[in-house]
């Protein structure tokens, strides 16, 4: 019984936040291996920087930010361009002009990947959704009615070869958001691999100190 | 160092202090390791109290600047976001290790006599809690720090008469907003020192009525045992256990706690297409939607937090050690632990079809069962004492009252 309590109570604590993630899982995402090596996510900065920046600010990373992810002072300097080298990423397009032209200013890109559930998923399935309807405009089936035109122009690489190109590229841009949104998380993992097992260690210990104490009452 | 402990001594009482209350504190020897948890809510609220001194170093307390603020200190703050998903996953910490605490003290019976103030002291630090962490969301601005606050606060409305004058000035406008966001923070950083006070008067309260213990009977004095090593140890050990959960959380997944949306900055035009409190309010906030009528619900939760304090009063019974010998609440205990969950459920989703049902069954339920107690209890009650009670407990009642008679005895 005093187990079936255990259990109950701490499944039970768990199901809240779980029934918070579950509570709007809409649309299914692709359910796909994110190649998360530093080389796809350093393509992912080019991409991005090349497509997505157009209309995106990616305003909590500077370009200084780079360097961690194995980019060179002299790779930095001809990505930034004639940016200054602690000046955040910026959209090339104005909020102004932006907002003539799709009717809002898109969004920040650098948090993305945390804002959305499935983060890097959802990146990558909305990048993926766009599609030639029969009446030959492009729609896309995560969001429909989304004010971003296909940036990738993935709706018309019909040809098998390309798109599967192109979904490379999309995963690249995916991964280096995910990065974006999240830089610190390689330095957290590595640094909660050893507290973990430093903890593991000192509660045995405390284990068998508290075992050893209470022999005494024997 | 003797003598400058009898300098002390003779001025404060230190050493009395340090023996009576710590080293020599009297202790009943078969405590569970469901007694671990207080120790463990002095522990995160301390976690909390640090982490959150050192976050406010850095964040700034602006509608403009909060959310970039916490951004920086994810980013550029060396360890910031160490401290910071330590502060936000210690929130959640702290409501799972006191929402144990409570099921433990339901559990056992340790509200029941002579323990109503410690009960008591805990519903007041339950609520302080609550109002803690309900503002404490609020600070990094994001989509669902905005609405929530927004959600919660306009249920003041229902206050009769004047209630949006009462909004108003919660919120210090007509909506949330910067005036909000200020007093919200330095609310929010009061509140932790007024728990630590509670925090004091429950563990005097404590000290002087001594622990309870799984077989809810006054343990002589043989079966009590120093509080030092015996339960220094197992309270190390019990801690060593949480923190390596803890720190599971905080390294490897510290979103878990956090909802997507509140990764979006607070924007008064959107609103979000589902507004979800802080997994800990689930099963309250299911209650308050659970009633049609606005100012219906909102007592209704209100009474769903406070109603625990009656506690004392519902419970009938003279049988004692909670519900290991009792059936009928043990029944009762298990049937409000799977409601409440359920609860939980309803009020993460979308109050639509089915669940709408199901939440209003769960909070006739949830109150059903505390008005059920009183009837209950009086009915186990006689039922028990005409079965003879397991003879295990008369055993340990019989053995234990003979115990500290004969000290009385001696004592006279
Ligand atoms: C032509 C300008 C343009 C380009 C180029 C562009 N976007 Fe967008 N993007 C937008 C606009 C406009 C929106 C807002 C869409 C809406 O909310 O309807 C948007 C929204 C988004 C969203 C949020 C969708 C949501 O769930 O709200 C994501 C993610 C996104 N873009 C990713 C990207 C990525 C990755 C790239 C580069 C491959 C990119 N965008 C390139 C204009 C652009």
């Amino acid at each position: 019984m005093r187990y079936i309590l255990t259990s109950l109570l701490f499944s039970g604590l768990l199901c809240f936040p779980l029934a918070n993630a579950w509570a709007s899982s809409d649309a299914p995402l692709a359910d796909i291996d994110f190649d998360r090596s530093s080389e796809s996510i350093k393509r992912g900065a080019y991409a991005a920087k090349n497509t997505c920046m157009i209309c995106h600010n990616l305003k909590y990373i500077k370009y200084l930010n780079l360097l961690e992810i194995d980019f060179t002072q002299s790779e930095v300097d001809t990505f930034r361009g004639k940016a200054a080298f602690d000046s955040p990423i910026k959209s090339s397009t104005s909020p102004e002009v932006a907002q003539k032209l799709f009717g809002m200013v898109p969004p920040d890109l650098s948090l993305m990947a945390k804002a959305r559930r499935g983060g890097a998923r959802y990146i990558y399935t909305l990048l993926t959704s766009y599609q030639v309807n029969n009446e030959g405009v492009v729609e896309n089936h995560l969001f429909p009615g989304i004010k971003m035109p296909d940036p990738l122009t993935y709706a018309y690489r019909t040809d098998e070869a390309r798109q599967k190109e192109l979904k490379q590229t999309i995963q690249d841009v995916a991964v280096f958001l995910e990065w974006a949104a999240d830089p610190r998380a390689g330095e957290r993992r590595h640094l909660g691999m050893y507290v973990i097992g430093y903890l593991i260690v000192l509660t045995f210990l405390f284990y068998l100190l508290k075992r050893k104490i209470w022999s005494r009452l024997d | 160092m003797s003598k400058l402990m009898s300098w002390v001594d003779a001025r404060f009482p230190l050493s009395k202090f340090i023996k009576e209350d710590l080293t020599d504190y009297p202790t009943p020897r078969n405590l569970s390791y469901w007694w671990n948890f207080g120790f463990l809510a002095g522990f995160v609220l301390v976690l909390q109290i640090i982490s959150g001194i050192f976050l406010a170093m850095h964040y700034k307390a602006d509608a403009s600047l909060a959310f970039d603020s916490v951004e920086h200190i994810m980013r550029e703050v060396n360890y910031g976001w160490l401290i910071r998903y330590v502060h936000s996953t210690g929130a959640s910490a702290f409501f799972a290790v006191i929402f144990i605490h409570m099921a433990r003290t339901l559990y056992y019976g340790s509200y029941r006599a002579p323990r109503e103030l410690m009960w008591w002291t805990g519903q007041g630090l339950l609520l302080l809690l609550m109002a803690t962490a309900f503002m404490g969301y609020l600070l990094p601005w994001g989509q669902m720090s905005y609405w929530g606050a927004q959600v919660i606060t306009n249920l003041f409305r229902a206050t009769p008469f004047i209630g949006d004058e009462v909004v108003v000035w919660l919120r210090g406008g007509f909506s949330i907003g910067d005036a909000t966001l200020t007093r919200f923070f330095a609310l929010h950083y009061l509140f932790p020192f007024l728990i630590v006070a509670v925090v004091l008067i429950h563990l005097v309260a404590l000290h002087s009525v001594k622990s309870s213990n799984p077989s809810g009977i006054n343990l002589a004095e043989k079966d009590n045992i120093p509080f030092h090593p015996y339960f220094t140890a197992k309270d190390f050990y019990g801690l060593g256990v949480f923190l390596i959960i803890f720190c599971y959380f905080v390294f490897f997944m510290p979103q878990f706690f956090i909802e997507a949306d509140n990764n979006i900055p607070a924007n008064p035009l959107k609103t979000p297409t589902h507004i979800v409190p802080e997994w800990y309010f689930l099963p309250f906030y299911a209650i308050l939607r659970s009633i049609p009528d606005l100012l219906g619900g909102v007592i209704a939760m209100g009474l769903s937090v406070m109603i625990f304090a009656a506690m004392p009063f519902l419970d009938r019974s003279s049988i004692p050690g909670g519900a290991r010998y009792r059936p009928f609440y043990r029944v009762l205990f298990y049937v409000f632990v799977i409601d409440v969950i359920v609860l939980g459920y309803v009020g993460a989703k979308p109050p639509t079809g089915v669940l709408v049902v199901v939440g209003q069954v769960s909070t006739f339920i949830y109150f059903g069962l505390f008005a059920l107690l009183p009837f209950l209890s009086i009915k186990e009650d006689k039922w028990l004492r005409k079965r003879g009670l397991p003879a295990e407990v008369d055993v340990l009642i019989k053995s234990e009252s003979e115990e500290i008679e004969k000290k009385a005895k001696k004592n006279t």
